[in-house]
């Protein structure tokens, strides 16, 4: 068990110094912009960002990929095993997607309560009034997405480079028959049976209730098969010099 | 029984068997010479030992252990590769703070002091350094790490001749000190010479050779003369390899030494490690 606690306390502590970092450039910029258009136009009503939460998925889904870039020779090179690595890159995942979302519920509610006119991601779709079921949302939906970057590049290491490139035009290929399958193929009735369906596992019911639980379900169902599917590669990932 | 025992590995990569049905055991409390050219299958060897990528068929075992994916092994042996596999943005002196976290056999102290014979920077990033001080700073790792079995591949590249002779000179003192498996794999065989007490050699994915370097040494002999003499001599004998010059001929024989005939140009001399290593693996093709 020290080993595996020595190397969770490797993953996440050399991964908690870049999240100020970031958070310092987000705010930055955030307020440069905000007080480059103010003092341009002339007013600083209706001046801001939304959804601020859209940058941190996008740091989380690097965070996603370097924890197998990175940390994967690293770890190796110290003689740990691949489930010690799975199990010390998730639990990293959970810690910083943990800490981001706290900051990133308590900062959204503040800016919210201070300007209306800001909305968070979880404000906009389930108000403001639950703060520790807004910061589990978060917290399960950037696990989703390092979850979904781990296995993604698993993958990708896993297939190469042109195999890579032929199954990310074979899944555009795929996306685009989906749309297709919706507009020309599939009847107006099975259609809304099946974005009821999406809406419902998301929480909002046919009644026009708001169900904040069920999303959070869909959520740990989501990261959990991407985290499956990520244990599954990395089981039989080699060291590629 | 306390040793690497390396039982009918193979290991293909498309079209080609990096290594075919090898077994071999690496003994406990041995200097071991891993000698190989270019694409002979030692990288893939110490790889598949140290858990970084998998055999086809076969297994490893460490002391009774098979070692694929079991951290039972993990303070068993410590490779030191040739590759960069480290973190390169963190410290020196953080590496080796995390290496004591990872390993209970991970002797801080003696890291610090060997950095400092070495005069490598400890608060430089390993990105920060010469190819030769990220040598430097590996074998340091590897020599802090008190752990059965240390593998070493290629440890002195990118050094100077001082950090040669000093990482030889230490690894011998710390050897004497703390017996236990080394194991280095290594293009400058003569450097490494005095140290290696056992020579395996891998060639096309086959072990070629398991021998004791000194009576290997001691069977082996570079016989010079006159062409047809040393011809006659050689007849019927395991000659590995030829060297011709203008008439003069010089056969480098393997095998039980017989007297040379009293009369005529004959002369015999010993062969060093590399000359027999060249000499073994032109025979063994390419």
């Amino acid at each position: 068990m020290k080993n595996l606690k020595s190397i969770v306390q490797y993953e996440c502590f050399t991964s908690f110094k870049y999240i100020w970092l970031f958070y310092a450039i987000q705010y930055a910029i955030v307020g440069f912009i905000t007080l480059i258009v103010g003092l341009a136009s002339g007013t600083f009503d209706d001046i801001g960002s939304k959804c601020l939460e859209t940058n941190t998925l996008i740091y989380i889904s690097i965070l996603g990929v370097m924890g197998f870039k990175e940390d994967f020779k690293m770890l190796i090179q110290n003689g740990f095993s691949r489930k010690y690595i799975f199990i010390a890159t998730l639990s990293m995942f959970a810690f910083i997607s943990g800490i981001m979302a706290l900051i990133d519920t308590i900062t959204g509610t503040l800016l919210h309560y201070f300007s209306s006119s800001y909305f968070s991601m979880y404000g906009a779709l389930y108000g403001y009034r639950h703060s520790f079921i807004n910061w589990l949302w978060l917290f399960l939906l950037y696990m989703i997405f390092c979850c979904l970057m781990y296995f993604v590049i698993l993958l990708i290491n896993k297939i190469g480079r042109t195999a890579s490139v032929c199954l990310a035009a074979a899944s555009g290929g795929i996306i685009l028959l989906v749309i297709a399958l919706f507009r020309y193929v599939l009847s107006a009735e099975t259609v809304s049976s099946i974005l009821e369906f999406l809406a419902a596992a998301m929480g909002f019911t046919a009644g026009g209730a708001v169900n904040r639980i069920i999303p959070l379900l869909t959520l740990s169902v989501l990261a959990a098969v991407f985290a499956a599917g990520a244990y599954a590669i990395i089981r039989r990932t080699e060291l590629k010099e | 029984m306390n040793a690497i025992q390396i039982k009918n590995v193979t290991k293909r990569y498309k079209d080609v068997t990096a290594l075919d049905n090898v077994s071999l055991a690496f003994e406990h409390g041995k200097i071991y010479g891993l000698l190989g050219r270019n694409g002979a299958g030692k990288s893939t060897l110490i790889n598949i030992i140290a858990n970084r990528i998998f055999a086809d068929s076969g297994e490893i075992v460490i002391d009774g252990i098979p070692a694929k994916e079991s951290m039972k092994v993990h303070e068993k042996i410590f490779c030191m590769s040739e590759t960069d596999l480290y973190d390169t943005g963190l410290k020196v002196r953080d590496h080796f703070k995390w290496a004591a976290r990872f390993y209970d056999s991970f002797n801080i102290e003696k890291a610090f002091d060997i950095a400092e014979k070495f005069n490598l920077d400890t608060n430089k990033k390993f990105k920060a350094l010469s190819k030769g001080y990220q040598s430097i700073f590996k074998l340091t790792a590897a020599m802090a790490l008190e752990v059965p079995y240390v593998i070493f591949d290629e440890p002195v590249l990118g050094l100077d001749a001082n950090h040669r002779e000093l990482f030889y000179h230490l690894l011998l003192e710390d050897y004497e000190r703390n017996e236990r498996t080394i194991i280095i794999a290594t293009h400058l065989i003569e450097e490494a010479a005095n140290l290696i007490e056992e020579v395996v050699l891998i060639d096309q994915g086959k072990i070629l050779l398991q021998d004791n370097a000194a009576s290997l040494l001691e069977e082996s002999c570079c016989v010079s003369g006159i062409e047809h003499e040393v011809d006659a001599y050689c007849a019927g004998k395991n000659v590995i390899g030829y060297d011709e010059l203008g008439n003069l001929k010089i056969a480098y024989i393997m095998g039980t030494k017989e007297p040379l005939p009293k009369t005529g140009s004959l002369n015999c001399t010993p062969v060093n490690l590399q000359k027999l290593f060249v000499k073994i693996t032109e025979k063994g093709g390419r």
